[in-house]
């Protein structure tokens, strides 16, 4: 158990490493730059040779990474090429309105899609399951986007009882804000996790030892709870940890149609106004943010059921 | 298992020739529609004339609709094509190489890759190659490359090591006959249901990312481009938001149920030779 924590700790580690280089050289090599960006109006070449020295982007790319590298290591992400101000800022003023937005989603979610696993799973087949199956199948093919539009357009713009956007808005004051965004963000990701706990507790209900204890006549109910539902829950976490990449598509979305001011909406400006150093801070806060989810989904899974292994 | 009533046959194969029709609608739009010219005059925004009316720069919608799906389509198959061409030829060197450290070499980076959000991929692509179609599918195929080349391999491997192959090795059998008889013929299910959820998934990428104005230039006729342009006009001119937003989900829905029916299929199959 140990020494599997310790393993995957160490991949993490090495994931880590490999990652924050690519962040680099994928900003880095980026064709354009942020000098060229600022001045398109009066677009002189001595301008943007100035600018240039000015923002460090003539020095050849390897120093800038040990440069950048060695910053970031110390915590520090450098400053926004737009508005001049330190990355780390940018980070922590956006970071609230993402983290609410994604912990009410997963609140939501995460018992819900249990729930409804664990009963279409334990009637495999049978009416209830296949309704359900097709709902969520269904639902979990329309795009983010297409559910936002028509649930702002029925909600705010017709109906007028939900606020469409966050502009002027104060969450604290105002929960409803938080409805709209999360019913968009809700339905796609309960639809891949219950699939996933679904499948999880068939398996589990056909395995051998749960056979076994059915025969010696444990309740049902303990054999759901102790049994069944730590087996089946392994393939939920996993995809709860490849959900992030689904929820961070959604959350994207969501922060543009309903203009909340969080970290995809600083990512989208980042990389609109090539604001090279914001991009790389965002991407590598969210890569390492990436990287502790599956580490942690992967531990959990390892203590719920011990026998996965990393190294074959 | 309980007994089937007559009708159950014919209401069963009912959500095939519906998920046929829903995929096969859009399908054909985005490939024939870029063709279809219709003499439509450039009108006021968001009015009424023509059949769906016009969009936020008073454009035909009907038009709009026929020349969108190329996009919008074209580049998540584009993508989950260069995803099994590249992810595909690394799966199937893993699995078939008898030295471990090309396994490992090919495997292992590949597993670090893996948690990488691919909204965040394709934002760092399109920082620097604005409005490139070529630049997002490439993104969205490389993004798809690292699970394609593992399910490659475990299905590839899963093949190999069956009794199936060892008996046809003792029979002798050339090694082409062995690997693209039996392993290469036994990797095509699995990857066929794949492909299934992939397409539907680089459909959803593709338009996300034009949706949020990462990808094409907004004044192309992209559906998921025209959903987000006209989303402000939505009361005035329901059409010009809901026309490709349909086209879009009917696509997705129509493939999810194909693929999940494909699914359902490879696993029965897969239980049968059980």
């Amino acid at each position: 158990m140990r020494s599997y924590a310790a393993q995957r700790a160490a991949l993490a580690l090495v994931q880590l490493a490999v990652l924050s280089v690519l962040v680099f050289v994928l900003t880095a090599l980026l064709p354009g730059d942020a000098a060229e960006m600022r001045f398109t109006e009066t677009l002189t070449p001595e301008r943007i040779s100035r600018m240039r020295t000015q923002l460090g982007l003539d020095q050849p790319a390897l120093e800038r990474f040990g440069h950048w590298f060695g910053n970031v290591l110390t915590g520090d992400l450098g400053t926004s090429l737009i508005s001049g101000g330190p990355v780390a800022d940018i980070i922590r003023h956006s970071v609230g309105a993402t983290l609410v937005l994604t912990l009410a989603t997963l609140a939501v979610v995460v018992p819900l899609a249990v729930v409804l696993g664990i009963v279409m799973g334990t009637r495999e087949n049978g009416r209830l399951d296949r309704a359900i199956t097709s709902v969520t199948l269904a639902l979990s093919a329309i795009p983010d986007f297409v559910i936002a539009v028509l649930l702002v357009a029925v909600f705010s713009l017709k109906l007028g009882w939900l606020p469409a956007t966050w502009v002027g808005g104060d969450l604290l004051a105002s929960p409803a804000l938080l409805i709209l965004p999360v019913a968009v963000l809700f339905g796609r990701t309960v639809c891949l996790l219950s699939r996933q706990v679904r499948a999880g507790t068939i398996s589990a209900l056909q395995a051998e030892y749960v056979v076994q204890a059915r025969r010696l006549g444990v309740p049902r109910r303990q054999l759901l709870l102790r049994h069944v539902l730590p087996n089946a829950a392994v393939p939920g976490v996993q995809e709860l940890a490849r959900t992030g990449d689904t929820l961070l598509g959604g959350v994207l979305v969501v922060e543009a149609i309903f203009a909340i001011p969080g970290f995809a909406t600083a990512l989208v400006d980042g990389v609109e106004t090539r604001d090279v150093p914001v991009v790389q801070g965002l991407t590598l806060v969210l890569a390492v943010a990436a990287l502790v989810i599956n580490l942690a989904a992967d531990l959990v899974c390892n203590r719920l059921v011990p026998r996965t292994e990393l190294l074959r | 298992m309980k007994a089937r009533l007559p009708l159950a046959g014919s209401v069963a194969r009912l959500p095939l020739a519906v998920s046929a029709v829903l995929v096969v609608v859009p399908l054909l739009v985005a490939v024939f529609g870029p063709f279809v010219h219709l003499e439509a005059a450039p009108g006021l925004p968001y009015s009424s004339q023509g059949v769906l009316g016009t969009d936020g720069l008073g454009r035909d919608v009907l038009q709009l609709l026929l020349s969108g799906g190329r996009t919008a389509l074209g580049m998540a198959f584009g993508a989950v094509l260069i995803a099994y061409i590249v992810g595909g030829l690394i799966g199937l060197t893993a699995a078939s190489t008898r030295h471990r450290w090309l396994d490992e070499a090919l495997i292992r980076p590949l597993d670090v890759l893996l948690p990488l959000p691919s909204l965040l991929v394709i934002s760092v692509v399109a920082v620097g190659w604005r409005a490139s179609a070529l630049a997002i599918t490439f993104a969205v195929a490389m993004v798809n490359v690292p699970t394609v080349a593992r399910l490659v391999r475990a299905a590839a491997l899963d093949a190999a090591s069956s009794p199936v192959v060892e008996a046809l090795r003792m029979q002798r059998e050339s090694w082409f006959g062995i690997h693209l008889g039996y392993v290469g013929r036994a990797v095509l299910g699995p990857v066929a249901a794949d492909i299934g959820t992939r397409i539907t998934l680089a459909v959803f990428l593709v338009a996300s990312v034009n949706f949020l104005g990462l990808g094409l230039s907004p004044t192309a006729p992209d559906w998921a481009v025209s959903v987000s342009r006209n989303r402000e006009g939505l009361l005035l001119q329901p059409w010009a938001v809901l026309a490709p937003a349909f086209m879009l989900v009917s696509f997705t829905l129509g493939f999810n149920l194909l693929a999940d029916r494909l699914v359902h299929r490879s696993r029965r199959l897969v239980e049968v030779a059980r």
